[in-house]
């Protein structure tokens, strides 16, 4: 069974925000309400300051505090891969998983709109879904049991790592790499539209994974290690060298 | 042990104004939230997935269920631990407990996205790592022994054994309810300002705040402000004039106000001192104009309740109630929404705050939780002989 993973490059991130376009017409997201974020931020002031940013999907933490809070356990660890989805026919909209995320991931759409014009408005909703995108995929993709599909009201939602789409490459792949024509289908639509290549996807359980290989050659680390959470996507920082111990409890080497 | 102590005095008028009061507002609360429920949804509250996600709505909730275990205290004080000088606002007490309870649920029956899909995904889900799943299981025990309690005193019945297990176990399961609501928010350790094994102790000792003052407010209005009218041996507890020194109102409120104070004293200065992220939410709190209000109100408060001429005075009674509940009202709300104001993720580079204002809507929910509270409590107040007390 797959641990499925992220790796994303953070040099040769360019912060163009594809990924974020590509997730919100695969996804069918709102305006505004990205699974798939990329944030700026100032960092420094005048005359010196300088423009970041940074990438950020669900990290499908191991260790997932949103799975332990959700009292109706909608909020899941799906077991075949490692990934954290959401029952949306069971989730009651209490949004305790929202208050534990440590990443700022998740999101309810019930809400005023973070965009105007409020396309919620433009494309009504058919009281099933929360609104009706012009482009959505076919009705027999919708799947709320993994929380896949248009977001229907009072229920909150996530990056699903595009389950609906590695769920069907062939069992035991170590990569999931948008440059191989017959994985390219499987690939989640972040990596595989990922212009620099900054984004790779694929098993952390397996050492042979480009993936893990990564990880360990290029020293990939954490967002936030310190909360306990162990995503599952790790950040190349470009550094060699010394690396900082994330949780103390690791044995000695 | 003779029942029904003949202590019965017809309810005073504003008894009746306050049920009416209370109904109205409540009718024209609970239409205007439907009506912007049903016609924007949840859309039309101020709570954004970018910022603050549990809003007013949800802070109303907590003073309100807090404040139920609260009462729940006060009334144990006579009906569990035997002291006599509190019975006669025992009987009171657990009604309004039960009257905040349900003002609590229906503020959070109106924030949650599928409240009656909670009724059975709850129970058939039964996530044992949930705090909020404990927290669900806490309160619907302590609604359960406090319904039937009340049914026992009603009947008369205050020292059969059923009814002596029934306020022991709404002690308890008070007590648990409301430590399970601090533990929702202490347990959250990538929320810093929330975090601690201590927050439901401070939500354990805020309740008794909570519920020593409404039980003061309360018992003034049910006897028309007028303490003169009130049955003597609630004029004494009221006084301070009972043969046992800490068996007094005024004792009992001061001494709570302090160790509140010291509490939130403390609290304050450890969340400014440390430099953790995520404790600039302290920095925002102190900044904010209602904790100047709530710091001078429960600073006036306690004042009035040390200062030997002032506690056992009617007007600084009612005075220092009214004080203490709109201050912890504040407190509730800035606790609730400090652990939401430095961006979760951005927090970590940005010191900019989430701003959030809560909306009409939201602050409908109050008046609707505010005068269900009411109404629920003249109903009793007019229905149910809670002047009721045994007579030894
Ligand atoms: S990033 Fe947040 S939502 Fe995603 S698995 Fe981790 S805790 Fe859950
Ligand atoms: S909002 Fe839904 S998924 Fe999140 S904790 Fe509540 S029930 Fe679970």
């Amino acid at each position: 069974m797959a641990k499925w993973g992220m790796v994303i490059d953070l040099d040769k991130c360019t912060g163009c925000t594809a990924c974020t376009t590509a997730c919100g017409m695969e996804n069918n997201r709102l305006p505004g309400e990205n699974w798939q974020d990329v944030l700026f931020y100032q960092e420094g002031e005048f005359p010196s300051g300088t423009m970041k940013w940074f990438p950020r999907p669900c990290m499908h933490c191991e260790n997932a505090s949103c799975v332990e809070v959700c009292p109706t356990r909608a909020t899941y660890k799906d077991p075949e891969g490692g990934l954290v989805l959401i029952d949306w026919n069971k989730c009651i909209g209490c949004k305790y998983c929202m208050i534990a995320c440590p990443y700022g991931v998740r999101f309810y759409t019930d809400e005023k709109a973070p965009i105007q014009p409020d396309v919620k408005q433009v494309f009504k909703g058919d009281g099933k879904r929360s609104w009706n995108p012009p482009w959505r995929a076919p009705e027999n993709r919708d799947d709320w049991k993994h929380g896949v599909g248009v977001q229907p009201n009072g229920v909150v939602s996530k990056c699903t790592f595009c389950y609906h789409r590695i769920t069907k490459a062939p069992k035991g792949t170590p990569d999931l790499d948008p440059n191989n024509p017959a994985l390219r289908e499987f690939t989640p639509a972040c990596v595989v539209t990922c212009a620099p290549t900054a984004r790779f996807f694929g098993d952390l359980d397996n050492p042979n994974s480009e993936v893990s290989k990564m990880i360990a050659n290029q020293r990939g680390v954490r967002l936030r290690d310190h909360t306990g959470n162990k995503p599952q996507v790790y950040y190349l920082t470009g550094g060699a060298g010394g690396a900082i111990p994330t949780d103390r409890r690791d044995k000695k080497s | 042990m003779s029942n029904n102590a003949s202590t019965m005095a017809a309810p005073s008028g504003l008894v009746n104004t306050v049920f009416l009061a209370g109904i109205a507002g409540a009718v024209i609360s609970v239409v205007l939230v439907l009506a912007s429920l049903m016609g924007e949804g949840h859309a039309s509250f101020n709570t954004t997935s970018d910022g603050v996600v549990w809003g007013l709505p949800i802070s109303n909730y907590l003073f309100f269920v807090i404040m139920s275990t609260g009462l729940t205290f006060v009334a144990a004080f006579g009906m569990v631990f035997g002291i006599k000088e509190f019975y006669p606002v025992a009987k009171r007490c657990v009604w309004l407990a039960l009257a905040t309870l349900l003002a609590g649920f229906a503020s959070l029956a109106f924030e949650l996205g599928h409240p009656f899909r909670m009724l059975w995904a709850l129970p058939t889900s039964f996530q044992i790592y949930s705090p909020m799943n404990w927290m669900g299981v806490l309160y619907g025990a302590e609604l359960v022994f406090i319904v039937w309690k009340m049914q026992k005193l009603n009947a008369g019945d205050w020292d059969s054994g059923v009814s002596k297990k029934l306020g022991m176990a709404s002690f308890v399961a008070a007590i648990l309810a409301v430590a399970m609501l601090g533990s929702v928010f202490g347990m959250m350790a990538m929320r810093p300002y929330w975090f601690g094994g201590m927050i439901p102790m401070y939500f354990l000792l805020s309740a008794l705040l909570c519920g020593v003052a409404l039980t003061v407010l309360i018992s003034y209005i049910a006897y028309g402000f007028e303490r003169n009218s009130m049955p003597p041996a609630m004029q004494d507890l009221f006084k301070g004039t009972t043969s046992t020194l800490y068996a007094s109102i005024p004792v009992v409120f001061g001494t709570v106000i302090g160790i509140t104070l010291v509490a939130l004293t403390l609290r304050t200065a450890t969340g400014l001192w440390s430099h953790q992220d995520g404790f600039q939410a302290f920095n925002w709190m102190v900044a904010s104009p209602w904790f100047t209000i709530e710091a001078i109100a429960l600073l006036a408060a306690f004042v009035m309740m040390m200062n030997p001429g002032m506690r056992a005075g009617q007007g600084a009674q009612i005075g220092a109630a009214v004080l203490v509940l709109v201050a912890m009202f504040i407190d509730r709300y800035l606790f609730v929404i400090g652990g939401q104001v430095v961006p979760v993720f951005k927090g970590a580079w940005v010191s900019g705050f989430v701003d959030y204002t809560p909306s009409l809507t939201e602050w409908m929910l109050v008046v609707m939780s505010i005068s269900l509270c009411l109404a629920i409590y003249a109903f009793g107040e007019k229905k149910l002989r809670l002047t009721d007390a045994p007579s030894s």
